[in-house]
C-alpha cells in the first residue's frame, strides 16, 4: 500500500541520482577534452570529447523534464516541488559551463599557453573536487538529514581557493606578451571556469538551506 | 419527508461549504485527489455523526421546544442566512446561523433556555481562541519530536503528506460529529426524527454536500492553508480537530472556520508573524452578532408569512 501510495515519488527520486550520473559523467569528459586540450591542443580526440560533454548534458537535461513532469503530477509537497526544480535548475548550469568553455576553445581557437597551464589544471582540479562534494552533498540531502553543514564550509573553502588561483591566472596573463585580443579569450575563458566553483557554492547553500527549512 | 427539505438543504450546504477546512490545503495542493478526499471525507463526517453526533441535538434542541412547523421555519430560515450571507460574500457560520433561528422562534414562544444559550455562546467565543492555544501548544509538541527525527527530504516529505491525510481524517470526523446537529437537531426537538435517524439523515446530507459540489471551494479556499508551510498546515488541522471534537464532547456545535482562524492566528504567535488579518478577525465579530440576528429575523418573518390570515372585515 506504502509502496503504491509513494510509486511517483520513488520516480523522481530514481531520476534525480540518474541525473546526478548523467552530470558526473559529462565532468568527466569535460576533464579529459580539457587535458587533451592541454597536451596536443585542439585535435579530433578534443572534437569527440565535447561531443560526449554534450550528449550527457543533453541526457540530463531529458531527465531533468521528466522529475519537472512528474512532480507536477502530484508527487511531492508543493514545496519540497519547488525547492527540487530550483537545485536542478542551479545545478543544470554546471555542464552549461563545461559546454561553454569546450566551445570557446573550439570556436575560438584558443591556445592555452604553458606558463598558466598548471595553474588551469589546479583551478579546474578543486573545482572538480567540488562538483564531487556537491553530488555527495545533493544526495545526503535525499539519504540522510546530518552531515550537509560540514560540506558546505569545505565547498566554501574550495571556492576561495579557487577565486585566489582564477586572480592569479588572470594577472599573469596580462603580465605577459600575449596579444592583447588573446589576453582578452584567455581571460574569458579562465572567468567562466572560475564560474564552476562559483555555481557549486552557491548550489551547496541552496541545498544546505532546503535541508534547514525541513527544521521547524 | 418534505418538511426535512430545509434541513437536508443546510446539510448540503455544510458539506460543501465546511469540507474545504479539513481537506482544503492537501487538495489545493495537488497532495490528494479530490476524489480520495471527498471519499475520505464523507465517510469520516458519517461516522463522526452517528458515534458522537447526538451531544450537539440535545443542546439544541434545548434551547426552546419547537413543534414542527417551528423546526422547518427555523431549519429553512438557518438555510436561507446561509445563502444569503454566501451570495454577498459575509462571513457566515452555519451553527450561528441555527442558533439565531431557533432563537428567533424561542423568541416568539417567550421561552428560551438561557443558560443553555450561554452555554453555546461561550463555546463560539471559545472557538477561536481554543483553536489558538492549542495550535501553539501543538506547534510546540510536534516540532519537537519532527526536529528529532534523522530524516531525508523525501521521508520529511511522506510524514507531513500522511499526516495531512490523517489529521483532515480526523477534522472531517469532529466536522461530521459536531455539526450535524446543525441539520437535525431542530427535527428531533419537533419530535418528527428519532435521535439515530437525525444523526444519520444529518450525516448523508452533509456528504450530499462533500461529493457534489465542494471542489471548487475546497480549492479555493483551500490555497488559504496552503501558503503556510505544510508543517503549520498540519497543525492548524489538528488544533481545529481538537477544538471541534471537544466542543462535540460539551455538546455545542461551533463553526469549524472560526476554529482555523483561531489556529492559524496560533500559528503566526509561534512564528512571530502575522497570519491572519484583522479584517479577519472582525468577521468572527460579526459573525458572532450579525448571523444569529440576521437568522432570527429571517425566521421571525418566514413564520409570521405562513401565519397570515385573509380575515374579512365587518
Amino acid at each position: 500500500m506504502a509502496k503504491l501510495f509513494f510509486k511517483k515519488q520513488r520516480q523522481v527520486e530514481a531520476l534525480i541520482y540518474e541525473y546526478l550520473e548523467y552530470l558526473e559523467t559529462s565532468r568527466k569528459h569535460f576533464a579529459e577534452a580539457i587535458n587533451t586540450c592541454l597536451e596536443t591542443g585542439v585535435c579530433d580526440d578534443f572534437d569527440f570529447r565535447i561531443r560526449l560533454t554534450h550528449k550527457f548534458e543533453s541526457k540530463a537535461d531529458d531527465v531533468r523534464e521528466k522529475i519537472k513532469e512528474l512532480m507536477y503530477s502530484k508527487a511531492l509537497l508543493p514545496e519540497s516541488r519547488g525547492d527540487i526544480m530550483g537545485l536542478l535548475e542551479a545545478m543544470d548550469k554546471i555542464p552549461r559551463l563545461f559546454e561553454l568553455v569546450l566551445h570557446m576553445i573550439k570556436t575560438q581557437k584558443l591556445i592555452i599557453p604553458d606558463f598558466i597551464a598548471s595553474d588551469i589544471k589546479e583551478l579546474l582540479e578543486v573545482s572538480f573536487e567540488n562538483c564531487e562534494l556537491m553530488i555527495k552533498q545533493v544526495k545526503t540531502l535525499f539519504e540522510r538529514a546530518n552531515g550537509i553543514r560540514s560540506l558546505v564550509s569545505t565547498i566554501d573553502l574550495n571556492e576561495s581557493r579557487c577565486d585566489h588561483i582564477e586572480r592569479g591566472i588572470i594577472t599573469k596573463i596580462f603580465d605577459s606578451d600575449l596579444d592583447p585580443f588573446q589576453k582578452l579569450q584567455l581571460k574569458e575563458m579562465v572567468v567562466n571556469m572560475g564560474e564552476i566553483s562559483d555555481q557549486t557554492d552557491r548550489i551547496s547553500k541552496r541545498v544546505n538551506i532546503i535541508s534547514m527549512k525541513r527544521r521547524v | 419527508m418534505l418538511s426535512l427539505l430545509g434541513g437536508i438543504f443546510l446539510g448540503w450546504s455544510l458539506g460543501a461549504n465546511d469540507a474545504s477546512n479539513v481537506f482544503g490545503s492537501a487538495v489545493a495542493a495537488r497532495m490528494v485527489k479530490f476524489r480520495t478526499a471527498a471519499i475520505l471525507a464523507s465517510g469520516f463526517v458519517l461516522l463522526g455523526a452517528l458515534l458522537e453526533g447526538q451531544a450537539g441535538i440535545e443542546t439544541l434542541k434545548g434551547l426552546t421546544p419547537l413543534n414542527l412547523e417551528q423546526a422547518v421555519v427555523s431549519s429553512v430560515a438557518a438555510a436561507v442566512t446561509v445563502t444569503i450571507m454566501t451570495i454577498l460574500s459575509l462571513p457566515v457560520s452555519t451553527s450561528q446561523a441555527v442558533v439565531g433561528a431557533i432563537l428567533g422562534i424561542a423568541l416568539l414562544n417567550q421561552n428560551i433556555n438561557i443558560p443553555g444559550l450561554g452555554k453555546v455562546v461561550a463555546c463560539w467565543i471559545g472557538t477561536p481562541v481554543g483553536g489558538m492555544i492549542i495550535s501553539i501548544i501543538i506547534y510546540r509538541m510536534l516540532a519537537f519530536f519532527y526536529n528529532r527525527l534523522n530524516k531525508n527530504l523525501f521521508q520529511a516529505d511522506n510524514i507531513l503528506r500522511l499526516s495531512l491525510i490523517v489529521a483532515g481524517s480526523y477534522g472531517a470526523y469532529a466536522l461530521g460529529a459536531n455539526n450535524v446537529a446543525n441539520v437535525t437537531a431542530v427535527f428531533v426537538g419537533a419530535g418528527e426524527l428519532t435521535l439515530f435517524s437525525a444523526v444519520l439523515l444529518g450525516g448523508l446530507s452533509i456528504d450530499l454536500g462533500i461529493l457534489t459540489f465542494s471542489r471548487r471551494v475546497m480549492e479555493t479556499v483551500g490555497r488559504r492553508l496552503v501558503r503556510l508551510d505544510p508543517f503549520s498546515a498540519l497543525v492548524v488541522l489538528l488544533a481545529e480537530a481538537i477544538i471541534v471534537h471537544i466542543y462535540t464532547i460539551i455538546g455545542v456545535p461551533v463553526s469549524t472556520s472560526q476554529a482555523v482562524i483561531g489556529a492559524v492566528l496560533g500559528v503566526g504567535i509561534i512564528k512571530g508573524i502575522r497570519t491572519v488579518e484583522k479584517r479577519t478577525l472582525m468577521n468572527i465579530l460579526i459573525g458572532w452578532f450579525l448571523t444569529p440576528a440576521i437568522a432570527a429575523v429571517i425566521a421571525l418573518s418566514i413564520y409570521f408569512a405562513i401565519n397570515l390570515r385573509y380575515v374579512p372585515m365587518g
